[in-house]
């Protein structure tokens, strides 16, 4: 009787568990996601973690060198810059986070309806798509943030709207290479319907470059946002954000090297560590990348 | 008997993936002599292809590695060779036709480029020599001269092999490998293909190690066989001896598995069971768990390669002693 | 013996950059219940697209298609789900038939999910196990993906997949010839018995001659969209009339020594039918052909009962 003794499994595990052996074996990647990993604890904990409020004022101890009270110094309000910076973090991931849910939702869905359906629809949604990579993102992303008007909220819209194109680029390729397998044939002669094969035919083997690329994508969003709010666009004070830390820091650049060299440090490792993090996923999801 | 060309002895290769070490091609004995068609038959994963690049020194490395063994060609060591030296080898006194004719050129050269790249890379010869070459070539092969200049696209398939067999042939290698040329062509372009690669090989007194699962393939254009099994030679003899007096039980459950062409069949008899994991390959014979004449000793131990009659190779311990089966 | 499905004068034609392609062009077929019928041809002979247009996973161009007596070639949406059931098909590549995230017990509950056969967990599951069994596969195999499983396990589940809605009619597009020849051979076993047991027919596309000489009852040969010979498999390989029915049985390479030595070598290579000109679509190729055959389209007719052929030289070929 065994077959009793066979429980039905509902989801996917054996290829995800080999491409989780995978990635544990690369060095970087690790070394990426604990640096993630930090990060999130930090924003989660930031009450606990930092020593100072993010808006903590003391104008007695402005601009102090670092020290074993203030690790990061003050800045010119005589704020923490250690706190402000885990404080920021929070802002940052967030930021990050949603805005690249935000352009892989959308982006996918065109992508897919693009096609998979191919044709007209196909073309009136890439040329939009054209339309859009035609503007230089950050700067789609300043007019659409300067139209909304400033704050966090708009930030995530902004930067998550500018990146869209790369999504349903992505996502239109994988979907028009898989569309002509024999499978995608198959479900249709046992009476799948056009929403069950995207859903569950299509979209499910292109989830590797998707999540590859949402991986990448945050620290080009995290970036992007630290730009806006370094024009002034993004984060309004006193929240701490490392974008805007860099802004108002680059004033005393020249006498005060710790107000702008932490927060880029923050942004650059950040950065780093996603990307880091991005590419050891791209090679253990996808192992015929990489030679 | 001619004079021997290749005679490979004892190869083996692994491929160590992911912790795993997996015997492609296990202590392996071939021979080619001069002039002489050797077909070398196999399912898929049986080892054909790793032994057909072992003897250019393809073997991509990691993950394979050819660990034991020697590849003698002319009596000379073609694993002791340098890179350098091996360079001088492949295209030239070796060279090899790969499955797919639509990769295996590169689509953005002319076929003209493609062929006078190889002659002049082995024989010091002037640029246009080597085109006027490379168009005797494609003559040879039966395509018109004048579509030198043509790009691969411009080609059909059957074509595009053709196009593969005057490169491979333009250094007038002494032995050729060709690695199911055919499998990707229709039967009556296949047909044309097998006969060009006879007629050329019997012209240029070329050696042939002829690697497919096709047995009909074989019949047509070798004569003699190897029968690979799991990286091993299971059977080996001329082509009458293989075919007409089959010993191994996998050699006989390949010919029962195929449809008979001139006689009716009513069901096939195909061998029970699945090729063998190659990371766990069972003690004893390979073949064991599919083999309708398994024996208890089949199990225990490998049986070794005996002699049936004038180089009728066998590993089966059914012809051990006379044979001791019931 | 009833007719379980009947095509009249099938066409499918495809727009592409360099003019129209004639892939399927006024094929008319019958099978009978339980019985076999084999297309055979060389590859762009259109047989994959008879096959697709025929289930409807194409829309056809023009034609008639009957399934028990019923006219389904304009058949509207609702009636194609109710129908869709009755006719399935198995898939050449057991690689990319298969969804590569789906388990072999999602692949094959799938049709009964959709259809909405089995609502019941319990007793899907033990259809699904059932047909595991059915078609070979152990049940501890439940949990496995595709990449796990071997050309033939995999091909085993495509089979089962096209039993789960018990169909009547199975389109089988060229499903052993990704297959090795002892695992093919295991495969070609099984649909037989499953013929035999469930009383399916079956439309066999292969351009492997041994094979469908092997299962088929009928054979239709094609060539380049166009009918050529259409007879009973014993009567075909005794005694063929075609040209090019011929030629392409004499280039089988035979498995035994000195089968053969002559080689009937037809010149020349398929092109695709886009655009083709008037007459023979096989004149160019053919060691046979006269004035006429390269502007006058042969005619598809009975030489003798039951054999039809398309040659207008058909009869003086063969010393009729």
């Amino acid at each position: 009787m065994s077959e009793k003794t066979v429980a039905i499994k509902s989801r996917n595990s054996g290829m995800m568990r080999d491409a989780l052996v995978r990635l544990f074996r690369n060095k970087a990647a690790i070394l990426g996601l604990i640096i993630i990993v930090v990060l999130i604890l930090s924003a989660i904990f930031a009450d606990i973690v930092s020593p100072f409020s993010y808006d903590e004022q003391d104008l007695r101890q402005r601009f102090l060198a670092p020290s074993a009270e203030h690790f990061f110094g003050t800045d010119e309000y005589g704020r923490d810059i250690f706190s402000r910076i885990i404080y920021g973090s929070r802002t940052s991931l967030l930021v990050g986070a949603i805005s690249v849910t935000i352009s892989s939702g959308i982006g996918t869905i065109l992508g897919a309806i693009s096609g998979y359906y191919g044709n007209r629809v196909d073309n009136i949604i890439m040329r939009l798509i054209d339309v859009m990579l035609a503007i230089p993102n950050i700067l789609l992303a300043i007019s659409i943030a300067a139209t909304l008007g400033p704050g966090i909220v708009n930030v995530m819209i902004a930067v998550g709207i500018s990146s869209v194109p790369g999504y349903a680029r992505l996502v239109r390729a994988s979907v028009m290479s898989l569309r002509d397998q024999e499978f995608i044939e198959a479900a249709r002669s046992i009476g799948a319907n056009d929403a069950r094969i995207i859903l569950r035919h299509i979209l499910p083997n292109c989830m590797a470059p998707i999540i590859v690329q949402a991986t990448m994508s945050i620290a080009i969003a995290i970036l992007s946002a630290a730009a806006l709010s370094f024009l002034g666009l993004g984060v309004q004070p006193p929240m701490a954000e490392w974008g805007s830390m860099l802004s108002n820091g680059r004033a005393y650049i020249r006498d005060y090297w710790w107000v702008v060299t932490f927060p880029g440090v923050a942004i650059m490792s950040t950065v780093f560590a996603f990307n880091l993090f991005g590419d050891g996923l791209r090679d253990a999801l996808d192992p015929r990348l990489k030679q | 008997m001619r004079d021997k060309l290749l005679e490979i002895k004892k190869l083996k290769v692994i491929y160590s993936t992911d912790g795993k070490v997996v015997e492609a091609v296990n202590h392996i004995d071939l021979e080619i002599h001069k002039g002489e068609a050797l077909g070398l038959i196999g399912e898929t994963g049986a080892g054909k292809t790793t032994t057909a690049l072992s003897i250019l020194n393809l073997i991509p490395n990691p993950p394979g590695k050819i660990v034991e063994g020697e590849i003698c060609y002319n009596g000379q060591n073609l694993l002791k060779l340098s890179q350098k030296e091996m360079r001088a080898v492949r295209g030239n006194k070796i060279s090899m036709i790969f499955q797919d004719p639509m990769t295996a050129l590169n689509p953005v050269m002319t076929v003209g480029d493609q062929i006078a790249e190889v002659i002049r890379l082995h024989q010091k010869m002037p640029r246009n020599e080597a085109y006027i070459k490379a168009q005797e070539m494609l003559e040879t092969v039966g395509i018109p001269g004048n579509r030198l200049k043509d790009f691969p696209h411009q080609f059909s398939g059957g074509m595009k092999q053709r196009v593969v067999i005057a490169i491979s042939l333009a250094c007038n290698p002494e032995l050729l490998i060709a690695d199911e040329p055919t499998t990707a062509l229709d039967v009556t372009i296949q047909e044309q293909v097998l006969d060009l690669m006879e007629k050329l090989q019997k012209e240029f007194n070329t050696s042939l190690l002829m690697i497919t699962h096709d047995l009909g393939v074989v019949a047509e254009v070798c004569e003699t066989v190897a029968i690979m099994y799991a990286g091993e030679i299971v059977e080996y003899g001329t082509i009458e001896q293989v075919y007409n007096d089959t010993k191994h039980p996998y050699t006989r459950g390949l010919f029962d598995s195929i449809p008979k062409f001139h006689e009716d069949v009513k069901r096939l008899k195909p061998i029970k069971g699945q090729m063998p994991n190659p990371a766990h390959l069972p003690v004893g014979c390979n073949f064991a768990d599919r083999c309708p004449d398994v024996m208890p000793k089949c199990r225990e131990s490998e049986p070794v390669v005996i002699d049936v009659g004038q180089n009728h190779l066998v590993k089966c311990y059914k012809y051990v002693d006379g044979g001791d089966q019931a | 013996m009833s007719t379980l499905l009947e095509v009249k004068n099938l066409k499918k034609h495809f727009k592409t950059p360099n003019g129209l392609l004639h892939a399927v062009d006024g094929v008319s077929l019958k099978i009978e219940t339980q019985k076999t019928l084999g297309v055979v041809g060389e590859s762009g002979c259109g047989k994959s697209t008879l096959g697709r247009t025929i289930v409807h996973l194409l829309p056809k161009t023009s034609g008639e298609i009957y399934f028990e007596g019923n006219d389904i070639t304009n058949i509207n949406k609702a009636d194609l789900k109710a129908l869709r059931p009755n006719m399935q098909m198995i898939f050449q590549d057991p690689y990319s038939s298969l969804n590569p995230r789906m388990s072999v017990f999602q692949t094959i509950s799938e049709p009964l999910i959709i259809n909405r056969v089995e609502t019941d967990r319990s007793k899907l599951t033990k259809r699904v196990f059932e047909l595991m069994d059915i078609v070979g596969l152990s049940s501890d195999l439940a949990n496995s993906f595709p990449h796990e499983l071997d050309g033939g396990r995999r091909q085993r589940i495509g089979v089962a997949r096209a039993l789960a809605l018990k169909p009547k009619f199975i389109v089988c597009d060229e499903p052993v010839s990704a297959l090795d020849v002892s695992i093919q051979a295991q495969i070609l076993n099984l649909m037989q018995d499953l013929q035999d047991e469930l009383g399916l027919t079956y439309l066999f596309i292969t351009h492997d001659l041994s094979v469908v000489k092997h299962i088929s009852d009928d054979i239709l040969v094609m060539y380049m969209g166009k009918m050529v010979e259409y007879t009973s498999s014993a009567q075909l390989f005794k005694n063929r009339l075609h040209p090019y029915t011929k030629a392409l049985l004499a280039a089988v390479p035979i498995a035994e020594v000195g089968a053969k030595k002559e080689r009937s070598l037809l010149k020349g290579e398929i092109s695709s039918p886009v655009n083709p000109k008037p007459g023979c679509r096989f004149a160019s190729r053919c060691a046979h052909a006269k004035d006429k055959c390269r502007t006058e389209e042969p005619l598809f007719e009975a030489v003798t009962e039951g054999h039809y052929v398309a040659c207008h030289y058909v009869k003086e070929i063969n010393q009729l």
